[in-house]
C-alpha cells in the first residue's frame, strides 16, 4: 500500500506543483481548459504535467481558468469545518499571504505553495482525514454505512458529496475515478473502508481545485462570442466574498440550475447571504485584509517601554476592532464613515487597563463608550491601529499617518529614500516627536511628509502601545495638524476630517470591490466605482448596501480571457483587451 | 493609586452609565501583588549569609543520620532510608519526600503530627534587636527596634523564631517562601482587592480613613517584565470570611490604623492561604508612583502556622528547607506571646506582621456595578459559607495525611510497622529504573 499511496501523493503533489509554478509567473489563466479523460496525467517530457480536469461531467461546456487564488488561511478553516464540522482541529502554521495593492486579496493571485508549504498541507489533510474518519465522527461525515469494505456505492457517495463541497464544484468522472482509485487500493490493502476513504481524502485535501480557487469563465448562451463567469464560479465569489467560506449547498444548487446567472436568481442568493449571522465571518476575514492585521504576526513591543503589552492585549486588541466594525456596520448597519468618530467600542479587561478605564462588566466583552475629553474617536485610535502603526518603544506619526493614507483612503506612500538619517527623530529622550521630525522642512522628503506626518501628529496624545498621554519627556504634546487648507486639533478633528473626505468612501468602495473580485486596481474600472461610490453614498454609507450592490451587477462577474487561453484563441484574444461583460441576468 | 474620588466618580458616571454613588470624598483602589512575612534580613548580600539577624547565618540542614540514628534506626535502614533511590514515596514524588521520615518519634510515632514525641532539636532563631511589624502589646520596651530607628517595642515573635531558616530568609521579596508562594497568586489562585478612602480634603492627611480588603474572583495579570500589572479592574466578590475594614488615618501618605481590628481574616502567600489575626493593624504606604506598600500585622495562630508546612508534605519541606519541624513547633510555642482569653490564659497566638505590596487597580462593587469609592462591608451579601466559602486546598488536597502523602488508592508507604528495606523494594527499584 506504501507504494501506492506514495504514489498517488506524488501525483497530487506534482500536480500542486505545477499549478504553484504557473501561477509564479503571475498568469491569471494558465492551463489548457481541455477535459482530460483522467484528472492527472503523467508527462513523459516533465515526468508529471497538471491538466485543467474541465468539467466533462457537465457535459460539451468548454470552460477558461480566468482566475486563481491561493485560500487564505481562514478559508481554509472555515471551509474544513462547514464541510466536516467545527470540531476538526487545524494545528499547522499557514504560508504567508502576499499583499499587493492594498489587499491580500490581490497578492493572493501570485501566490504559489513551497516545498515547506506543500508538506504543511500533506500534513494537514493527513490530521484532518484522521478526524474525519475516527469512530466518533465518520458516521455522520461519510453518510453511509459501508456494507463491505469494498462498498464502492458509499465511497463514491462521500467523494462526490463532499469533494463538491472542497472544490466548490461537483468533481468530474475523472477526478472521482482518480479518489476510488485510490479509496479501494488502499482499503483492499488495509483491510478497512475507512482507511482507504482517508487515502482518498487526503488526496482531494491536497488537490490544487482546493487549494486554490479557480475561476472559470464559460460562453455566453446568449452570445456565442462573449464568455460569462461560470456559475459555480459566481456562487463561490459570493460565498468567500460574504462568508469567508466555500459555498453551502443552496448556493450550489443555484449555480447547477443556473438560476445565479438570472437578475433575481443572484439577488435572492446575495440578499440570503447577506442577511445570514455568517456575515459577520466575510465581514472580519474583510477588515482583516484591509486593515492589515496580517501585521499582528509580528508585532512586538519593548516590555520596559510597554510593560502592559502582552499577548493577550494584542489579541484583543485586534479582536476589539474586528467586534467594533462588525458590530457598527453589520449589526447595526451605520454610517461606514462614523468608524472615524464614534466614541463607541466593544473591550475586554485587559483593554480597559490599557485604555486605563474601569471595566465595567462581568461578562467577558463589553459595549464602552469613551467620554467626550477622552481623545478617543473611533477606529484610529483603538489600540490595534495604534500599536500596529508604531514602533517597539515608541510611536510613529509618519508610520501611522502613512499608513492611515494607505489602508483608508487608498493613497499609498513611496518608500522612503534609502539614506534618510533617521537618528534624529530615533534620540526618543528629546522633547517630542514633533520637535525631532525635521523632514516637514527638508524639501527632499517634504513632498510626502507633508501628506502623512500632520495626520499622525495629531495622534500623538497616544503612546506606542495606544495609552493616553499628554506629556512627552515632560513637554506638553502638540496635536494640531494641518492639511490643505483644513487646520484641526487631535484624533476628534482627524476623525472629522476623514468623515468627510470623499477619498475616504472611494477608498471602501474600492476595497469591496476588489477583494471579491480578486484582481488590482485598473483605471478603466473608474467609472464603474464611481458609480458604485455615489450608491453607496445615496444608500447612507451602508455596507451591507455596498456588498449589495456590488454582488448584483453583473460588472463584478465580468470575465477576462487571458492571451492564448479558451476554447477559441481568436476570441480569447479579443477579450483580452476589453472585459467581456455578460454576467448576470443576460 | 487610582486619583481621587471626584476624578474616580466622574470616569464612573460616564463608563457606567452615570451609576457611581459616592460617600467618602476621595478613595484609591489598589490589588496585591505580593505578600511576604516580614523578615527582617540583617545581611548584606545573598540569602543565606551571615548578618546581625542570623549572626550564623541562616541554619544549616541538619544531619539526618544523626537524627534518623538517634530516633532509633540502624546504621543499614538509615543508609537505605536516605539513599534518595530507595523511596517510601507515592507517584510524582520520587525526587524527595521519604515518608518513612516521619516516623522517628518515640516507638517509630509520627513526629509531623505528633512532634511531642521527638526530642526538641531547640531551632535557632533571631537574635538581632531589629525588626519589622507594630508594637502589638503597647509596651515600647519589649521587642525589636524598626530598621529606621523610628519605633520600638515592636511584637514579631514570628520573625524571632523563624527568621534564620531557610526558607524565610532574604532581602525582601527574595525569600524562597516568598517567590514561590506568592507565584501561585500571581498565576491566579488568589486575588484581594483593597480600596481605601477618606472623608477629608486631603487624602494624604485625613484623620477619617478606612481601608478594606476584598475578596475578589479576577486573576491577577503579569505584565511584560512579569510584574502584575496596572490599571486592570477587579471585582469584589463578597466573601463573609475573607474581608478586612480597619479604621485609620492617613498621615504623610501613611495609613496607619487608629484602632486595631477584633479578628480579622486575610490572604496569606503560604501553604495555607487563610491568615487568622487578631488585633490587627496596618500601616501601608500610598507612594507617589502609585503603589501601596507596607505592613499588615497582628496575632496569629501558631499551631496553624506548624500544621500548614507538615500539611505541606513534611518530609519534602525538611528535605527542601534544611529544617526538623519538630523544632518549628517547640520554637513556636516557646515564643508564642498572646493568649485571646487574656493574660493568665494560654498563649495560642503569636505576634506577626508580612509586608504587602499593591499595584494600583480599579474595584468595582460586587458585580461590577460601579467603582467602588467607599469601604464598607458586603458581607451581608455574601453567600453562606457553605456554599461559597471554602478553604483552598493545598498542592495535593487530602492525600496529605499527618504530614505524609498517600499513594493515589489511598495506601501509605511506610509507616511505625514498616520493615526496612521493604520486601517489594527490588521491584519498585527496577520498576523506576525502567
Amino acid at each position: 500500500m506504501k507504494v501506492r499511496v506514495g504514489a498517488a501523493a506524488t501525483v497530487a503533489l506534482a500536480s500542486l506543483t505545477a499549478v504553484a509554478c504557473s501561477l509564479q509567473a503571475g498568469q491569471q489563466a494558465s492551463v489548457a481548459p481541455d477535459p482530460p479523460e483522467t484528472a492527472l496525467v503523467s508527462d513523459p517530457e516533465a515526468e508529471v504535467r497538471y491538466v485543467d480536469p474541465g468539467y466533462a461531467a457537465f457535459g460539451d461546456q468548454h470552460l477558461t481558468t480566468v482566475g486563481v487564488r491561493r485560500l487564505t488561511e481562514s478559508q481554509y478553516r472555515n471551509t474544513i469545518a462547514d464541510v466536516f464540522g467545527p470540531d476538526i482541529t487545524i494545528n499547522a502554521r499557514f504560508e504567508p499571504e502576499r499583499r499587493e495593492d492594498g489587499l491580500q486579496a490581490i497578492g493572493n493571485v501570485r501566490l504559489s505553495v513551497s516545498t515547506t508549504g506543500l508538506e504543511q498541507y500533506f500534513s494537514v489533510a493527513r490530521s484532518i482525514a484522521d478526524q474525519v474518519m475516527a469512530d466518533e465522527r465518520r458516521e455522520r461525515i461519510i453518510g453511509c454505512q459501508p456494507a463491505s469494505v469494498d462498498d464502492r456505492a458509499c465511497a463514491e457517495s462521500f467523494i462526490k458529496s463532499r469533494g463538491m463541497h472542497l472544490f466548490s464544484r461537483p468533481l468530474t468522472d475523472g477526478e472521482i475515478d482518480a479518489r476510488l482509485a485510490i479509496w479501494s487500493e488502499g482499503a483492499q490493502q488495509k483491510g478497512d473502508f475507512h482507511e482507504g476513504l482517508k487515502l482518498a481524502l487526503v488526496s482531494l485535501l491536497v488537490d490544487p481545485e482546493f487549494l486554490f480557487r479557480k475561476e472559470y469563465a464559460e460562453a455566453d448562451p446568449a452570445d456565442p462570442d462573449a464568455h460569462r463567469m461560470s456559475g459555480y464560479t459566481k456562487a463561490a465569489r459570493l460565498s468567500f466574498m460574504l462568508w469567508d467560506t466555500a459555498p453551502d449547498a443552496e448556493l450550489l444548487e443555484a449555480a447547477q440550475s443556473g438560476a445565479i446567472h438570472s437578475s433575481e436568481g443572484l439577488a435572492g442568493q446575495v440578499d440570503r447571504l447577506l442577511a445570514s449571522d455568517r456575515l459577520e465571518q466575510g465581514a472580519r476575514a474583510f477588515f482583516t485584509d484591509m486593515l492589515h492585521f496580517d501585521k499582528y504576526e509580528t508585532l512586538t513591543k519593548d516590555p520596559g517601554t510597554y510593560p502592559k503589552f502582552s499577548q493577550a492585549v494584542a489579541d484583543s486588541s485586534r479582536e476589539e476592532t474586528l467586534r467594533f466594525l462588525v458590530d457598527h456596520l453589520i449589526a447595526q448597519d451605520r454610517d461606514y464613515r462614523d468608524i472615524f468618530t464614534s466614541r463607541d467600542t466593544i473591550l475586554n479587561r485587559s483593554l480597559a487597563a490599557v485604555y486605563q478605564i474601569p471595566y465595567p462588566s462581568t461578562e467577558d466583552w463589553a459595549r464602552y463608550t469613551f467620554p467626550e475629553d477622552s481623545d478617543r474617536s473611533g477606529v484610529l485610535t483603538q489600540v490595534s491601529f495604534l500599536s500596529l502603526f508604531s514602533h517597539p518603544a515608541s510611536s510613529s506619526p509618519t508610520v501611522r499617518g502613512v499608513k492611515l493614507h494607505e489602508i483608508f483612503m487608498c493613497l499609498p506612500t513611496p518608500e522612503p529614500p534609502a539614506d534618510v538619517d533617521f537618528s534624529k527623530v530615533q534620540a526618543l529622550e528629546n522633547g517630542t516627536v514633533r520637535e525631532r521630525l525635521d523632514h516637514m522642512t527638508n524639501p527632499g522628503c517634504n513632498t510626502c511628509h507633508a501628506i502623512s506626518d500632520p495626520a499622525g501628529l495629531s495622534l500623538e496624545h497616544f503612546d506606542g502601545l495606544g495609552q493616553t498621554r499628554r506629556l512627552e519627556n515632560g513637554q506638553p504634546i502638540d496635536v494640531s495638524a494641518k492639511i490643505g487648507d483644513l487646520e484641526f486639533s487631535g484624533a476628534p478633528g482627524l476623525g472629522q476630517y476623514l468623515r468627510g473626505s470623499p477619498l475616504v468612501t472611494s477608498c471602501i468602495v474600492r476595497n469591496v470591490h476588489y477583494y471579491g473580485a480578486g484582481r488590482p486596481f485598473d483605471y478603466k474600472d473608474a467609472a464603474y466605482l464611481a458609480e458604485k461610490g455615489e450608491a453607496f453614498a445615496s444608500g447612507g454609507y451602508r455596507m451591507t448596501e455596498l456588498y449589495r450592490s456590488i454582488l448584483t451587477d453583473p460588472d463584478f462577474y465580468q470575465v477576462i480571457i487571458p492571451d492564448g487561453a479558451g476554447p477559441d484563441d481568436g476570441d480569447a484574444q479579443a477579450l483580452s483587451d476589453k472585459p467581456a461583460t455578460t454576467g448576470a441576468g443576460q | 493609586m487610582r486619583r481621587t474620588l471626584r476624578q474616580v466618580s466622574c470616569a464612573a458616571a460616564l463608563a457606567l452609565g452615570g451609576a457611581g454613588v459616592a460617600h467618602a470624598e476621595w478613595s484609591r483602589t489598589y490589588v496585591v501583588e505580593w505578600y511576604e512575612a516580614a523578615m527582617y534580613y540583617g545581611a548584606d548580600e545573598g540569602v543565606i549569609d551571615p548578618g546581625t539577624d542570623c549572626p550564623a547565618g541562616t541554619n544549616g540542614e541538619p544531619d539526618w543520620t544523626k537524627v534518623m540514628l538517634e530516633a532509633g534506626y540502624s546504621a543499614q535502614e538509615t543508609r537505605w532510608l536516605l539513599d534518595p533511590t530507595h523511596p517510601f514515596r507515592p507517584e510524582g514524588h520520587s525526587t524527595s519526600g521519604q515518608n518513612q521520615m516521619a516516623f522517628r518519634g518515640k516507638d517509630r510515632a509520627n513526629v509531623y503530627s505528633q512532634p511531642w514525641l521527638a526530642p526538641d532539636p531547640v531551632l535557632t532563631g533571631v537574635s538581632g534587636s531589629i525588626g519589622e511589624g507594630f508594637d502589638l502589646d503597647g509596651d515600647p520596651d519589649n521587642g525589636f527596634t524598626s530598621p529606621d530607628g523610628s519605633m520600638s517595642g515592636i511584637d514579631n515573635q514570628f520573625y524571632r523564631t523563624l527568621g534564620c531558616w531557610l526558607t524565610y530568609r532574604g532581602p525582601h521579596r527574595q525569600s524562597q517562601h516568598a517567590l514561590s508562594k506568592n507565584d501561585e497568586m500571581r498565576e491566579g489562585a488568589w486575588t484581594v482587592a483593597i480600596v481605601v478612602s477618606g472623608e477629608g480634603d486631603d487624602p494624604l492627611n485625613d484623620d477619617n480613613v478606612r481601608i478594606g480588603f476584598y475578596n475578589s474572583e479576577d486573576a491577577l495579570v503579569k505584565d511584560g517584565n512579569g510584574d502584575i500589572a496596572r490599571d486592570y479592574t477587579f471585582v469584589i466578590a463578597p466573601d463573609q470570611r475573607f474581608e478586612a475594614i480597619f479604621d485609620a488615618r492617613t498621615v504623610n501618605g501613611v495609613i496607619e490604623t487608629t484602632r486595631p481590628a477584633d479578628e480579622v481574616w486575610l490572604r496569606e502567600a503560604s501553604y495555607v492561604r487563610e491568615l487568622q489575626l487578631l488585633e490587627a493593624q496596618v500601616r501601608l504606604e500610598m507612594k507617589p508612583d502609585g503603589t501601596l506598600s507596607g505592613h499588615v500585622g497582628g496575632y496569629r495562630p501558631w499551631f496553624d502556622i506548624y500544621k500548614g508546612w507538615i500539611d505541606a508534605r513534611g518530609a519534602v519541606i525538611e528535605k527542601l528547607t534544611w529544617i526538623e519541624l519538630p523544632g518549628v513547633y517547640y520554637a513556636l510555642e516557646r515564643n508564642a506571646d498572646f493568649s485571646p482569653d487574656g493574660a493568665g490564659g494560654e498563649k495560642t497566638h503569636i505576634s506577626f506582621a508580612m509586608r504587602l505590596d499593591a499595584a494600583p487597580a480599579f474595584v468595582m462593587t460586587p458585580g461590577a456595578a460601579e467603582l467602588a469609592t467607599e469601604v464598607v462591608s458586603y458581607k451581608s451579601i455574601a453567600p453562606p459559607p457553605g456554599k461559597r466559602h471554602r478553604a483552598i486546598p493545598g498542592p495535593l488536597g487530602d492525600r496529605v495525611v499527618d504530614g505524609i502523602v498517600l499513594t493515589k488508592d489511598g495506601v501509605l508507604l511506610g509507616g511505625p510497622e514498616a520493615e526496612i528495606p521493604p520486601p517489594e523494594a527490588e521491584s519498585q527499584i527496577a520498576s523506576l529504573r525502567e
